[in-house]
């Protein structure tokens, strides 16, 4: 997979206690992009559904890099943490289905180091 | 709990915060040389802790007056101090206090959540709050569809960004019970209905064995929410006007369920 450019980017601490800014900010960009509510409720609770992966294996005192690809009809979320050991999330897990359910395409990747979500949500066709 | 120590006039606040950092540096330094589990250790931590208990007391003041007493609110600070103590890293360049306001703040926000009181929000939110529940539902019913934040905005004459605090603000200090229907609303039909032929939506799902006494445990209402998103595809739209609840309900009820599932699974929040 390449490297995504972010349009927006954002570090927060490793912490669950700072996750209220990655969700602000991720329905903000989806506010601005014409999401609906439904679209943007939905992001957040994937946002933080993939922290909630992301956190247990993150490096105690580390930063969670976010960064966002705006489109017109889409927009892209990626949390990459950095770990000792960085695994996959399991894709047969509760939390992988509950991902897919809220988000249009979901991906993890790892790297040396790092372990890297990817959630990408298009928004609804704005006729019913 | 009492007033911090008043400051003398020979001493300025400044030299004071100072000196504090300076000891929090030094016992973190400590700390890191000696192995865990040895009795300095626990000395060097109750400390720590110690030193920054003024700074809990701080914060519980700012939650003081809203139907909780300062004493509690204190003592779940103090936990959230002790957590901060032990996740720690000096060799990040931020300040303790900067590292541990979060979370005590945290542990106090989540006693009130879990006493189920509420959270004095400005009335100005709670009036936008109350006017965007009308008109998402308006839109929704008007569109067929969730309506956007620009639509919302332009239906009750605000900016985009008063809704979305609004929005924020709702989810953040949301402190109905779970199975309470919201007020106006009445009870939808029985929940306990349709679980039999849900449970088998759950099949296909390799999931810790640990979930399914979570899943279980849950009201009838919140794990049919959780289903009919998560299983069976359905927006939260959909939902809301399935169980007979609002929208903003349903998006609560699915982020409450998955943090206490996250809990009970033993994953930080």
């Amino acid at each position: 997979m390449t490297q995504l450019t972010y349009d927006v980017s954002l570090r927060i601490p490793a912490d669950g206690a700072y996750l209220s800014i990655l969700r602000t900010a991720t329905a903000g960009l989806a506010a601005r992009l014409d999401f609906t509510l439904d679209d943007i409720e939905d992001l957040r609770i994937a946002v933080d559904e993939a922290c909630a992966l992301l956190l247990p294996q993150a490096t105690l005192g580390s930063e969670l890099a976010c960064g966002f690809v705006v489109e017109p009809d889409c927009l892209t979320v990626e949390v990459t943490a950095s770990s000792p050991e960085p695994r996959e999330p399991s894709r047969d897990g509760f939390a992988w289905t509950v991902l897919t359910a809220l988000a249009s395409e979901v991906d993890a990747r790892t790297d040396s180091g790092a372990v890297t979500l990817t959630l990408t949500r298009r928004r609804e066709s704005l006729s019913p | 709990m009492t007033e911090q120590p008043t400051v003398s006039s020979t001493r300025s606040v400044g030299d004071q915060r100072a000196e504090t950092r300076d000891r929090t540096l030094a016992l973190f330094a400590a700390l890191a040389e000696h192995p865990e589990e040895s009795p300095q250790r626990e000395n060097i931590r109750n400390q720590l802790v110690q030193l920054h208990l003024p700074l809990v007391d701080h914060l519980a003041r700012r939650f003081r007056n809203r139907g909780e007493p300062l004493d509690d609110l204190v003592q779940v600070g103090s936990i959230g101090l002790i957590k901060s103590v032990d996740r720690f890293d000096p060799e990040r360049q931020v300040e303790f206090s900067t590292y541990a306001t979060p979370t005590i703040v945290g542990e106090i926000k989540r006693h009130f959540r879990d006493k189920g009181w509420a959270i004095r929000v400005p009335r100005r939110l709670q009036e936008l709050r109350l006017s965007l529940s009308t008109a998402t539902a308006d839109l929704t019913q008007e569109l067929g569809r969730a309506p956007t934040v620009a639509e919302i905005a332009e239906r009750i004459g605000v900016n985009q960004d008063d809704v979305l605090e609004g929005l924020e603000s709702a989810n953040a200090y949301s402190t109905l019970s779970l199975d309470a229907p919201e007020a106006g609303e009445t009870e939808g039909p029985s929940m306990a209905d349709a679980l039999g032929t849900d449970d088998d939506a759950l099949e296909g799902v390799e999931y810790r064995e640990s979930l399914k006494p979570l899943l279980a445990q849950l009201e009838p209402r919140e794990k049919r929410i959780l289903l009919l998103r998560f299983f069976k595809g359905m927006t939260q739209s959909q939902i809301a006007a399935d169980v007979g609840i609002s929208q903003m309900h349903v998006s609560r009820v699915l982020a409450r369920t998955l943090t206490q599932l996250r809990e009970g699974l033993g994953t930080p929040p």
